[in-house]
């Protein structure tokens, strides 16, 4: 019995030794200040390496998608036969909830790895980026398309293609067989759609993707873009107007929330699922990015039209990084480089629904759908805007895309949802 | 003798003590310190923050006033343990007792059991199914009787979304349960309920009087386990509204989640981790109680 008592009495003392071990190595290593982050030097163009590499790309593409993004990875292979590429598909979602662990052990589990423009900024100040700076030059791409991911003035990300969200998509066969056409001002855009709610066979005029909430936040964005500018646009990014300001709720509340209140939008549905449905003639209209040029039956019986009065249409581009911890530092940079050049022509030549940011693809080189898209697009004068929700990101994000939800459903909570909005909107 | 004793004890209790030190407590006492660090210094600010945090996806006890939702995540988990553990339980017993009298109960058994076995994901897509305006099962049944809210899709509007999960929830979770109580049932000597036979009973009687209590045991595993699985649910949420619309489906792990992921707020997401852990420790307490002192209770 004794000498139970006694053995238990180990037991304890070794488990507190243990525990009390455990307890001040963690407390050594957290509140110790790590040594500061040796700035990376702005790298050169690489060379590429005389001998075989292997990269891991990480990017957000999966199924028909990826197939587009491997012909990109093909043909950079066919000129490099040294360079093996093996791509994993991760959303930008994951590569931000999951690198910053990673980042701060000192490894990364990709050589190059595309994620949201907000986070790869916020990565680069914190010191795990290698710097872009001399790999990216700036003139060569869409105006203010690099500065999403750009801090303490240099770059971090390298910009790769990118999509439009230019307006209402719909098939030009059903406009035809029902006598309908494009609206010139918003008074006609909303005859447009209650002539489209008494044709047969609709459920509702235009259909609302849903998913994570994203599709959501394009159409209010057009709206915003249209009635409040271009430049409201910008301002509610920076924080310098707020969404409770008065200007910003006329948006909603006159031009938004009566089209929702009359039934006009549908609810909520997959983005995905419901494109069949509104191919089939369910739904007229559906608000998405160029991308949708590449998942309908017959892109030539796409078309599309902007609010009327809209003087600019959202555009973003996926970037990519490669972080300090790759192995493979120099020819990533090679890679990478590719991407944000002639890698970027052989994805908008492909139906990725993709146009590029680097301002050297001629136009001819685009495929053919998104080539009258872009068209139309230029035709109108139409400035490229950021995207809101993008550019802000981080919890905010979330926070936009499940209020608007809440506001498709119930309209009459506009106020609760655009003080909900403001209250977590960043100041400048 | 004592030598030896101390060899014994190092030789066996020293490999999985390093285990579980290096995998399980220092995870655990990492995380207790982290949500405790502000900067350098060791305070309850986290908690204070996240216990008084009124943004709707972020909000554990009362969300930013608004006509939707008034209620944070710990009040979902609350409501969905009292909503969905009695069901739990009931179903699964009477389902459990009914069942084993029936030719091919094993096909229905099966049928039940494929909550349990489905991966998270795949069961917040069939969530999202049957609570569908179109498709779904719940809004068929309830438009034939002409009920607007609840013949359109459960999931998208913040008066029903958090109960589409909680109705979910209790068909993954009934396989688990009817399971229990089959096996319980099978325990119970069939000499007793012929005795109650022999003496007149009734199928009320018998299942009142004699099955409930026998299987006592059974329902305190049942009601602490489902507890323990409720607090902790995150995929099924997630998949299915990932806690909105306007915050209202929020639950605890979806909060972590969000600070841990969304935010980069690691600290305040080992605040919420700590909680819930010790939420989670209240039913495991009494569970663990139980199992050791030979399920007498």
């Amino acid at each position: 019995m004794a000498a139970t008592t006694k053995s238990r009495k180990y037991v304890y003392i070794a488990a507190a030794v243990i525990i009390l071990a455990i307890i001040g190595v963690f407390l050594y290593q957290y509140l110790t200040p790590p040594p500061p982050a040796a700035p990376t030097p702005p790298q050169p163009a690489a060379p590429t390496p005389p001998q075989k590499v292997k990269l891991v790309v990480i990017g957000p593409w999966a199924g028909d998608e990826a197939k587009y993004f491997q012909a990109v990875i093909d043909e950079y292979v066919k000129k490099h036969p040294n360079v093996e590429i093996e791509y994993r598909t991760m959303r930008a979602e994951d590569v931000a909830a999951t690198m910053p662990v990673q980042f701060a052990a000192g490894t990364a589990p990709g050589d190059v790895i595309f994620g949201w423009a907000w986070f790869i900024a916020k990565m680069g100040k914190e010191g795990h980026l290698v710097d872009l700076t001399n790999v990216i030059n700036e003139k060569e791409y869409v105006p203010g398309i690099v500065d999403a991911v750009k801090a303490d003035g240099k770059i971090w990300g390298a910009p790769f293609t990118m999509w439009l969200k230019p307006g209402f998509w719909y098939r030009k066969s059903f406009f035809e067989k029902y006598g309908l056409t494009e609206p010139k001002s918003y008074s006609e855009f909303v005859q447009l759609l209650e002539k489209i709610k008494g044709i047969p066979g609709i459920k509702n005029p235009i259909a609302t993707g849903d998913g994570v909430g994203w599709p959501m936040s394009d159409v209010t964005e057009h709206f915003i873009i249209a009635y409040g500018g271009p430049q409201m646009q910008l301002d509610l990014i920076s924080g310098k107007v707020r969404f409770t300001d008065p200007r910003v709720r006329s948006v909603f509340s006159d031009y938004l929330v009566p089209l929702l209140q009359k039934g006009y939008f549908s609810e909520p549905i997959e983005w995905t699922t419901v494109i069949p449905k509104w191919w089939a003639g369910e739904y007229a209209l559906y608000f998405m990015g160029t991308w949708i040029t590449g998942m309908v039956e017959d892109p030539n019986d796409l078309d599309f039209f902007p609010l009327p009065e809209s003087k600019g249409v959202v555009g973003g581009a996926d970037y990519a990084f490669i972080p300090k911890y790759s192995k493979n530092i120099d020819a990533a940079i090679d890679f990478i480089k590719y991407l944000a050049t002639e890698g970027q022509g052989v994805h908008a030549s492909v139906p990725s629904g993709k146009i590029p940011t680097w301002t050297k693809v001629p136009v001819s080189q685009l495929w053919k759908p998104m080539q009258s898209v872009y068209t139309k697009i230029t035709q109108r004068g139409m400035a490229i805007l950021p995207d809101l929700d993008d550019s802000i990101g981080g919890d905010w994000q979330k926070l936009f895309w499940d209020q608007l939800k809440l506001l498709w459903v119930n309209p009459g909570a506009l106020d609760s949802v655009l003080k909900t909005l403001e209250a977590s909107q960043p100041k400048p | 003798m004592k030598i030896k004793g101390i060899k014994d004890l190092v030789i066996f209790l020293g490999p999985p003590l390093a285990i579980l030190a290096i995998f399980v407590f220092y995870p655990i006492l990492g995380t207790i310190i982290i949500s405790f660090l502000s900067g350098s210094s060791f305070t309850f600010e986290n908690y204070r923050a996240v216990l008084f945090e009124t943004i709707p996806l972020k909000a554990l006890i009362v969300a930013n006033p608004g006509p939707y939702p008034p209620w944070g995540a710990l009040v979902h988990n609350a409501v969905w343990i009292v909503i969905a553990v009695p069901t739990v339980v009931l179903l699964g017993m009477v389902l459990a007792y009914t069942l084993r009298k029936i030719f091919g109960s094993s096909i229905v058994l099966g049928i039940i059991f494929l909550g349990m076995v489905l991966p998270g994901v795949v069961s917040g897509l069939i969530i999202r199914f049957m609570f569908d305006g179109y498709i779904g099962i719940f809004p068929r049944i309830f438009s034939l009787f002409n009920i607007p809210l609840l013949s359109s899709t459960w999931t998208i509007y913040p008066e029903t979304a958090l109960f589409a999960l909680i109705l979910g929830s209790i068909w993954l979770w009934l396989g688990f349960s009817v399971t229990l109580y089959s096996a319980g049932l099978d325990s119970i000597p069939s000499s007793l309920i012929e005795a109650a036979l022999i003496d007149g009973a009734s199928e009320r009687e018998i299942f009142t009087k004699i099955i409930v209590p026998q299987l006592k045991p059974v329902t305190i595993v049942v009601t602490l386990m489902t507890v323990m699985w409720i607090l902790k649910i995150f995929d099924i949420v997630y998949v299915v509204t990932g806690g909105g619309p306007g915050g209202a489906s929020t639950v605890l792990a979806l909060i972590m989640y969000m600070y841990f992921a969304s935010a980069l707020e690691h600290n305040k997401a080992a605040a919420v981790a700590v909680i819930l852990a010790a939420l989670t420790l209240i039913p495991a307490y009494w569970y663990i109680r139980m199992v050791l002192s030979g399920e007498k209770l």
